[in-house]
């Protein structure tokens, strides 16, 4: 966010203030809480999962002899008898952008410290993240339904099945982990932990409203895979 | 453990950026939506999917995720490691082409 | 030496003192050190056993926690190498060997040394006790997760163990576990040997990111005041610098684990290619074996890496304090590491030559590995350096440093020779990559691992170690692992391939069976010379010399906590305040020969100490 102050430390901005930031002692991210900082490494260390992910469905998928299926025809669902492509997909990546949007709004009135707001907010994230994880719980078993296995398609290669499934399970899994924490924090919130610096379980920093940043940084990041999913899964 | 109460007046944003970077994220997917509606093909279809993937990743860690708030340090520590992954995407292109070339030739042409 | 340690704690009492009674804004006071920017840690004090020293909280206890269960699996490492080299210099004493079990030793050596024992061992036990001790935090900062992070080691180990003991016994596919051989039938334990390693080494990763996502904020945002990066100890840049590539690494070796499961679990063919067995089919098709080389070596090149910056730091420190010298181009050694680290993802495929990859890889691969090798050998002439008319103190802990470099420099030239295509097309797969490896990421930091122990043996248990004993120790370990690996190199050329469980009459072999016997047996004394420093370690624990505060009169925080060995919270009342680089020794005007990081300008103008 804004540059914080810091006592007997005047901040400056750009590759200078990155140069002086490195330079100085005690911190080298000004004003970055522990937690934060620690949820953007793990984020860029899961980055380097979901790339790892991603480029292995790339290297396989280029290297397939055996015609890879069209995602459009795959992944079409039939709007009053008349198949759609991606519709499924479009209406799943509305609802998590939606989520995700609701998720930055709470952690503006967290640092307002708006505490009904705030919490409705992620409530309301945690709930279109729930509808995300049914939604895409409905598409993997219509494709079962098709025949589509981890092993086999009925489509084409049958790498297509193995990535599709692998992946967006990885990243459904993410959004399980994502939602059933946005539910602890929300009643935290309405608790109002944040307000009155309640400990945390196992650990023995204050609550604050810091914490609902953190959240959601891993939310905004599941949301950020799904953009690069969305791309090179269903429209690629 | 750290002075967030003492930054806490100047860390909010007026909830009009947010708002725009929504509905901006809303028409980027829709364009890329239309992307596959008009079954686009070729060249420009990738280059649309990527240019549109790029430009939605963007905002959502510059502004949701506050990025492009945050002090240069933190954010040249997360972006420069990229490069390894940019490397290996890179690689794994050639790598991709070469091992469905060699198994068309040796399966199938040299095979013969 | 203990007098003197007091003159110095007065010292720093003054300094806190005249700090911060000088309030806010700028003090003319040369000592100023501007003030704390985070409140001090609130620390959970444990008060029952389990809470103390079982699922305890504090990294120092963690470390050793980490330092000994990687012993114990490291010890059991070495086991497996004597079986191996029991069966190839003497075949006919180990008729109870089978070829299956000789490939599961092979494999589970590997792995455990790698990954189970020096990983472990440098970052988990190295790293937890060291990184808040040096850079001046009372723990780190997330202690629950940081001990989480040891139990899930402490799971994971226990799964690869029990591997021991399922249908099939471990995996036998060689510590890369390549595909399609690791999880098909004919391989020993393709069955649940190989879905036990994958699941030990995920939840490896999953512990270790753990720890190292504390390891990393610690350092970069829980330092002391007046504890900037470029006055850390190389120590903590090593480490640093390898957690940060074990933190991007991995994440390859956690893909490539769950795809391998899920090649054998749901018979998906994400590196299987279409087999024919015996005549017959399989069900696999169209898997990309390649795929998997690549993403385990994204991994495994960061991984030696991992193993060997640490071992770097840590030996720049033990050179500089005992030779008591300044470490020499101190930023260019950091630069160094941080060099390394970076190109270390740019090399991966030189381990892939013969593999079948796309041929021109080739070009690439060996420019950016034989690029690697400037900063490298940087740093080996910057030792030499600090060690030039240095004041040498040959104890134990300086034969383990220079042991070091010569080994280190020996594995690396090797190292140039395999970076080169050419050179390594005929040399793979031949013991010339043994020697090679074992050399570089074996014996050389093994070497810094011993003279580490003795460093620091006296800060953690508060009494020193035996040196006698521990010149026996290091003359056999040397002196042995230099007549286990140098022949080795000739093994290789004359063109003797790794992994073959016998050689039979092969011409190649009729010259080697001496040879072979000769270096079996120095394995089991080199083997056997590591129970001295066991022997050592407890009877020194019982009856060896009370150490005092700082007995090598070194400069870090570490030997500066108010009791040796330090309490929970490390620093007592008040957190050091540091003014200088830990490596002001034997400075021009100086009253002795060291300058303690606490000491301030005002206490030693008379010197000639660099601006740090």
């Amino acid at each position: 966010m804004s540059d914080p102050k810091i006592e007997g430390l005047e901040l400056k901005p750009g590759f200078k203030g990155m140069a002086s930031d490195t330079a100085s002692d005690q911190t080298m991210f000004k004003g970055v809480h522990w937690g934060k900082a620690m949820m953007w490494i793990f984020l860029l260390s899961d980055t380097f999962v979901f790339s790892c992910f991603l480029i292995s469905y790339m290297k396989g998928r280029a290297s397939t002899p055996v015609e890879w299926p069209n995602p459009s025809e795959v992944f079409a669902l039939n709007a009053f008898g008349v198949p759609v492509p991606l519709l499924l997909i479009a209406i799943m990546t509305f609802v998590l952008i939606t989520s995700s949007g609701t998720m930055a709004l709470a952690v503006k009135y967290g640092y307002e410290r708006n505490r009904k707001m705030c919490g409705w907010l992620v409530l309301a994230t945690a709930l279109g993240g729930l509808t995300f994880v049914g939604m895409q719980a409905f598409e993997w078993s219509k494709l079962i339904h098709e025949g589509v296995r981890p092993w086999e398609n009925p489509f084409g290669a049958p790498q297509f099945g193995s990535y599709f499934f692998m992946i967006t399970g990885f990243h459904g899994t993410h959004v399980s982990i994502g939602v059933i924490f946005l539910f602890i924090y929300a009643y935290k919130v309405f608790a109002g932990h944040y307000d009155n610096g309640k400990k945390g379980w196992f650990t023995t920093m204050k609550g604050d409203y810091v914490e609902i940043e953190i959240l959601g940084l891993y939310w905004h990041f599941v949301d950020l895979v799904w953009v690069f999913i969305f791309a090179f899964f269903y429209l690629w | 453990m750290e002075e967030t109460k003492k930054n806490q007046e100047s860390t909010t944003h007026k909830i009009g950026i947010y708002l725009w970077i929504w509905g901006l994220l809303f028409v980027l997917s829709f364009f890329s939506y239309m992307v596959d509606w008009y079954q686009f093909q070729g060249l420009l279809r990738w280059s649309l999917i990527l240019f549109f993937m790029f430009l939605k990743a963007g905002l959502i860690m510059a502004f949701f995720m506050h990025l492009f708030w945050e002090r240069y340090a933190l954010v040249n520590v997360l972006l420069w490691p990229m490069t390894a992954i940019a490397c290996f995407v890179g690689l794994m292109v050639a790598e991709g082409k070469y091992t469905l070339f060699s198994r068309l030739f040796y399966f199938f042409i040299g095979g013969q | 030496m203990s007098e003197d340690f007091k003159d110095k704690n007065i010292i720093q009492a003054q300094s806190s003192e005249t700090i911060s009674g000088s309030g806010s804004g700028v003090s003319p006071d040369m000592d100023y050190v501007r003030p704390a920017e985070i409140p001090e840690q609130d620390l959970y004090h444990g008060h029952s056993f389990i809470t103390k020293w079982v699922f305890c909280q504090d990294a120092k206890v963690i470390g050793v926690q980490y330092f000994c269960l990687a012993t114990f699996t490291g010890i059991i490492g070495l086991i497996l190498s004597w079986l191996m080299r029991l069966q190839l210099g003497f075949p006919e004493a180990a008729g109870f060997m089978t070829a299956e079990h000789y490939y599961q030793f092979v494999t589970m050596h590997g792995m455990i040394m790698v990954v189970y024992f020096l990983t472990a061992l440098f970052l988990g036990g190295f790293g937890n006790y060291l990184i808040p001790l040096m850079v001046g935090a009372r723990d780190m900062v997330f202690p629950y997760v940081n001990m989480v992070s040891f139990w899930m080691f402490f799971v994971a180990v226990g799964v690869l163990l029990a591997s021991f003991f399922v249908p099939g016994g471990p995996t036998g596919s060689g510590w890369t576990l390549y595909p399609p051989q690791a999880i098909l039938e004919g391989t020993p334990g393709s069955g649940m040997g190989i879905i036990l390693m994958c699941v030990s080494l995920a939840l490896f990763v999953i512990g270790f990111t753990m720890g190292g996502l504390n390891y990393l904020i610690t350092i970069l945002q829980a330092r002391t005041r007046g504890m900037t990066l470029m006055r850390l100890p190389l120590t903590v840049w090593g480490i640093f610098t390898a957690t940060v590539l074990a933190m991007l690494a991995f994440p390859a070796l956690l893909v490539s684990a769950i795809m391998m499961s899920l090649d054998k679990l749901l018979g998906t063919s994400f590196f299987m290619p279409t087999i024919l067995k015996a005549g017959e089919v399989l069900e696999y098709g169209g898997g990309s074996p390649i795929l998997f080389q690549h993403l385990f070596w994204f991994f495994g090149h960061p991984e030696v890496y991992i193993v060997a910056l640490p071992a770097f730091g840590i030996v720049s420190d033990l050179i500089s304090v005992h030779s008591r010298k300044n470490i020499f181009g101190y930023r260019m050694m950091v630069w160094a590491i941080v060099g390394i680290g970076a190109l270390s993802f740019f090399v991966w495929a030189h381990h892939m030559y013969v593999s079948g990859m796309n041929p021109w890889f080739g070009f690439f691969f060996a420019t950016t590995t034989l690029i690697i090798a400037v900063p490298t050998a940087m740093k080996v002439y910057n030792w030499i350096l600090t060690l030039w008319r240095g004041n040498i103190r040959m104890n134990t802990v300086m034969l383990w440093c220079l042991g070091f470099i010569v080994t280190f420099v020996n594995g690396g030239i090797t190292g140039i020779f395999l970076g080169n295509v050419t050179v390594d097309v005929p040399l793979s797969d031949t013991y010339f990559v043994i020697a090679h490896f074992h050399m570089v990421m074996g014996i050389a930091p093994l070497m810094v691992i011993m003279g580490a122990v003795y460093h620091w043996f006296p800060l953690v248990t508060g009494r020193m170690l035996s040196e006698k004993l521990g010149k026996w120790h290091f003359w056999a370990t040397f002196l042995g692992a230099y007549s286990i690996y140098f022949p080795m190199h000739y093994l290789g050329f004359i063109g003797v391939p790794r992994r073959y469980f016998e050689m039979y009459d092969s011409p190649y072999m009729t010259s080697a069976v001496g040879m072979n016997e000769f270096i079996s047996t120095a394995a089991f004394l080199v083997g056997a010379a590591q129970f001295i420093l066991i022997f050592n370690i407890v009877k020194s624990l019982k009856i060896g010399k009370p150490a005092g505060k700082n007995p090598w009169k070194a400069n870090s925080l570490e030997w500066l906590t108010p009791s040796v060995p330090p309490e929970h919270g490390n620093w007592g009342e008040r957190l050091p305040v540091v003014h200088r680089w830990a490596y002001d020794y034997s400075v021009p005007g100086a009253k002795d020969d060291f300058i303690v990081q606490t000491t301030p300008p005002s206490e030693v103008v008379h010197t000639k100490v660099e601006k740090t």
